[in-house]
């Protein structure tokens, strides 16, 4: 196949990395292998564009997951380098941003000074990276300050917005019902203030280290960015799970299911594998170094890389099938494509619940 | 007095405002700016209790451990044994083992990333130690001055510790694979054999270079506690005269025996100390009590909420926010024990377990290289900054070393069952009684018909950064920041007042000078932009809050935790 090929070749280094085919070569080997295949092509060209890049991270409704996240990166050699651009020499072996609470050194009146410094990085080299959800006034207030004027005050001075997070993209949990905090997403916030920017959503809860460094290079490198209707990057949320990428689908084209969770070999639709209805690059990524993911664990997708999740992918282990919600309204979760794997998946299930009983029937 | 407030305090979890209302010491060498109340204010809510109520019970576990994405397996896993209790189903040893292994790696990543990226940077600069400052020259300074190595290194092999993480859970933080009854994950032989091969480093990491950080800062520590003493003019022995709380401790225990899972689940119904666990459970006031589920009361009357006081977590009803209440200062509750204020986290663990006498081997598990012995004896019945560290540094060991055999167990169980899959119950209620690693932690359900009615979480930084309890005791980091002192000079003054000499050789960057301790930090500092490191200016005067920012850090705070349904 012509997309096998291009793999041999990229992995094989034959194609040269720029900025055109930045996006190009992240979709075809995910984040992750991206990452490792061209290192050096990407040191080369950040420090072609050597220039003195901030970044702000602030924390609203947030468990700091995404924080933690970033800190796993496969690559903190990228890292390195990224952060010698975008905070001079410091050499931290993270990327420091100006502002980031949940490590950088200063406290208190300092750490509020550190966005005041921010602010008056030079224009167009400016990345503000929100995590958390905006809530309502007074639920979350920093250094005497509404969060959302946190957020508002920061994102005129924004060169590049990222949100991180199924938080941050659309809400996640604490938006989950009743949401009690009307919590919401940052693109969300921002259009109900009537602020007319662009906010490059990156979901999964929490969100990917590896995605996230591809994103900040590419927006270092000025490579485009194509969004989907949900603002995420193509290159990494227009594969589905289920139908595009998971190893485990031939389990489900023959009817062998995983029936209880740790045992045997299967699909992981009958605990609830979110897979159909999630687009998302996991299987090919992976988390954590290359290491693993859901699935491969034995765990059922969740679906946290989605619009309306949690509360459309829930309960969590029910099957896709019984997902009344999901079913009901898919132009809430994904494009066209969306319609016609559910209509596959509800042939699929009926098919196979007629087999299962056939069988059960067979074997008493 | 004046009041000095830190807004935000950074590098913990979550948003914390702590406001500390000062009084003026006098002693023979001058006037001392001390702290006289402190008070503790959590900033942010997201109510997360309301959240969950009607909910399918097995997906509690997946929404609450996002309360925190830094300790988010600790609350999947108190939730999951509080959802087994409700559904009456005990997991398999096999599964026992797995999230021993599972949990075991996680703790491993916390107390590191936590002993060198949050706490660290404050104690290797008192300490003068520079493996344990930030890397602020890069790799050059590590590689000619030592600077930062240790930092660097822990960034990397928390990563490798979360990778374990990954291998039986899916990934972290969020790990997917736990399931009332057992486990998701298959155990492997591959599975067993890479975590293995990652631990070999990551042990020898903890047992080399860890302890022996640990072992710098305490002979350092006498040297603050001199120059100290001698500025202030009072007896001040270092680090373990910083950040007393009240000398009473409660552990719920950890890593439970999967052969003896029975003892484990025993203090749900009756007071005890889980003695078979690695980590027992216990209510140390002075010396070991067993732990008494009933003895446990949340207090709201500083609290933003309009909820009755005083009640066990099965009896509260959800929060009712109230941002106006009178008197009010806080998202968080004021848990109390048998109505008095408990410290939680790895120093009540190690206290009660071992007491206060701690001898850990160390043999290379491997190897079989004989490394002697951790040894240390807590030095502050009360609590303080150094024994707080020094457990943490103890548990990590510990904990490191055990894996070992938990993994070798887990092979003799290869090919047993790893779940007994229990689905639903239509009436249940259970707790869960686990520990993250900032302490003690539980989980309540109530579930009606199939869904849930009720959820509870008592959080370790509610205990530790709870504001005052209805009888105005003050909460346990409140209390331990009383006494502090606020010295009106910079961290690099500070560094000189300790470190007087010049014996920082900086020839290695070329410069062939000896400097100060402070001379050296300065334009390090400077160059960060952090020459005003840790000073807040209050009416004119600039305190500097580094020791109290040490006294905070030192419980670990974790306030996304503390304010699920709190606001900080």
């Amino acid at each position: 196949m012509i997309i096998n090929q291009l793999l041999v070749d990229l992995k094989g280094g034959s194609v040269k990395l720029t900025r055109r085919n930045f996006v190009k070569l992240v979709s075809a080997l995910g984040a992750s292998a991206f990452l490792t295949t061209y290192k050096s092509d990407i040191v080369a060209a950040l420090e072609e564009t050597k220039d003195y890049w901030h970044i702000a991270w602030l924390n609203g409704g947030a468990c700091t997951g995404c924080t933690i996240s970033f800190a796993q990166t496969a690559d903190p050699d990228i890292l390195q380098i990224l952060t010698e651009i975008l905070v001079g020499n410091s050499g931290m072996p993270i990327v420091l941003p100006d502002y980031m609470e949940t490590i950088h050194l200063a406290s208190g009146s300092l750490a509020e000074e550190f966005k005041e410094r921010w602010k008056r990085g030079k224009d167009g080299r400016r990345i503000l990276i929100v995590e958390g959800a905006i809530q309502d006034p007074g639920y979350c207030v920093i250094a005497g300050k509404d969060f959302r004027e946190h957020v508002l005050d920061a994102v005129k001075y924004a060169d590049a917005i990222i949100a991180v997070g199924q938080c941050a993209t659309f809400g996640g949990i604490p938006a989950a019902k009743p949401n009690p905090t009307n919590a919401k997403g940052l693109a969300d916030f921002l259009r109900e203030e009537g602020v007319n920017k662009e906010v490059i959503n990156l979901p999964l809860c929490p969100v990917n280290a590896d995605q996230l460094v591809v994103t900040l290079a590419a927006v270092v490198i000025g490579a485009e960015i194509e969004l989907d209707d949900y603002g995420r990057p193509k290159m990494f949320f227009s594969t589905n799970m289920h139908n595009d990428l998971c190893p485990y689908r031939p389990y489900y084209d023959k009817g062998q299911f995983v029936e209880v969770p740790g045992e045997g070999e299967g699909c992981k639709y009958k605990i609830g594998c979110k897979g159909p209805i999630t687009w998302t690059d996991c299987p090919l990524r992976k988390w954590n170094n290359g290491t693993s993911y859901c699935v491969e664990a034995g765990a059922p997708c969740i679906g946290c890389s989605e619009p309306g999740w949690p509360d459309e992918f829930s309960p969590f282990y029910e099957e896709v099938s019984n997902l009344t919600s999901a079913i009901i309204d898919p132009t809430k979760l994904g494009t066209g494509i969306f319609g016609a794997t559910l209509a596959g998946i509800g042939v699929h299930a009926v098919r196979r619940s007629l087999k299962s009983k056939k069988e059960v029937e067979e074997n008493e | 007095m004046s009041s000095v407030v830190i807004d935000p305090v950074t590098r913990i979890e979550g948003h914390l405002r702590v406001e500390m209302r000062t009084k003026t010491l006098e002693t023979s060498t001058g006037n001392w700016t001390v702290v006289d109340e402190a008070y503790c204010s959590g900033t942010m809510f997201r109510g997360i209790e309301i959240i969950l109520k009607g909910r399918d019970p097995r997906d509690a576990w997946i929404i609450t451990q996002r309360i925190c994405g830094v300790c988010p397996a600790p609350h999947a896993e108190a939730s999951m044994q509080a959802i087994e209790a409700a559904f009456n189903v005990k997991p398999t040893p096999l599964a026992i083992l797995v999230r021993n292994i599972l949990h075991g790696a996680y703790y491993i990543y916390d107390h590191i990333i936590h002993t060198y990226l949050l706490i660290g940077p404050e104690l290797g600069v008192l300490a003068k130690y520079p493996p344990m400052v930030p890397p602020a020259l890069g790799k050059e300074g590590i590689a000619k001055l030592s600077l930062g190595s240790s930092y660097a290194q822990a960034l990397d092999i928390q990563r490798k510790a979360n990778e374990i993480v990954a291998m039986w859970g899916g990934k972290f933080p969020h790990h997917q694979t736990e399931y009332p009854g057992g486990m998701a994950v298959k155990p492997t032989a591959e599975r067993i054999a890479k975590t293995l091969s990652k631990m070999t480093e990551i042990w020898s990491w903890i047992a080399n270079v860890m302890v022996r950080d640990f072992m710098k800062i305490l002979e350092a520590n006498e040297r603050i506690g001199e120059a100290i003493s001698t500025i202030l003019d009072v007896d001040f022995r270092g680090l373990q005269d910083l950040g007393a709380s009240t000398g009473n401790f409660l552990s719920y225990g950890l890593f439970p025996d999967h052969e003896n899972y029975d003892d484990w689940l025993s203090i749900l119904y009756s007071p005890g100390y889980r003695k078979s666990a690695l980590i027992n459970a216990g209510a140390w006031d002075g010396e070991r009590k067993a732990f008494d589920l009933k003895k446990i009361e949340e207090y709201v009357r500083y609290s933003w909420y309009e909820n009755a006081s005083g009640l066990h977590p099965s009896e509260e009803d959800l929060p009712k926010p109230n941002k106006e209440k009178d008197e009010a200062y806080s998202w968080l509750k004021a848990p109390r024990y048998d109505k008095r204020v408990y410290e939680v986290g790895p120093l009540a663990r190690m206290i009660n377990t071992f007491g206060t006498k701690w001898k850990i081997p160390m043999i290379n598990p491997v190897t079989g290289e004989d490394l002697g012995y951790f040894e240390y004896e807590v030095q502050n019945p009360q609590g303080s900054v150094i024994d707080r560290v020094a457990a943490r540094v103890a548990l990590t060991l510990l904990i490191a070393t055990k894996m070992f055999d938990w993994l070798q167990e887990a092979k003799s169980y290869l090919g047993e069952k790893v779940t007994v899959k229990k689905d639903k119950v239509r009436e249940g209620e259970g707790f869960g009684l686990w520990e993250a690693p900032r302490g003690a932690l539980l989980h309540y359900i109530r579930v009606r018909d199939y869904r849930i009615d009720r959820y509870q979480a008592v959080v370790p930084s509610t205990w530790n950064f709870s504001p005052r309890d209805d009888f105005g005791q003050p909460g346990a980091a409140e209390r331990a920041l009383e006494g502090t002192w606020l010295p009106e000079m910079s961290v690099a003054k500070i560094c000189d007042a300790i470190y007087p000499e010049k014996d920082v050789d900086l020839s290695p960057l070329g410069i062939p000078k000896k400097v100060s301790w402070g001379e050296a930090l300065a334009p390090a500092l400077k160059q960060l932009g952090l020459a005003r490191l840790n000073i807040e200016k209050v009416n004119g005067s600039e305190y500097n809050t580094t020791l109290a920012l040490l006294v905070i850090r030192s419980f670990d705070p974790c306030i996304a935790c503390a304010v699920h349904v709190l606001r900080c």
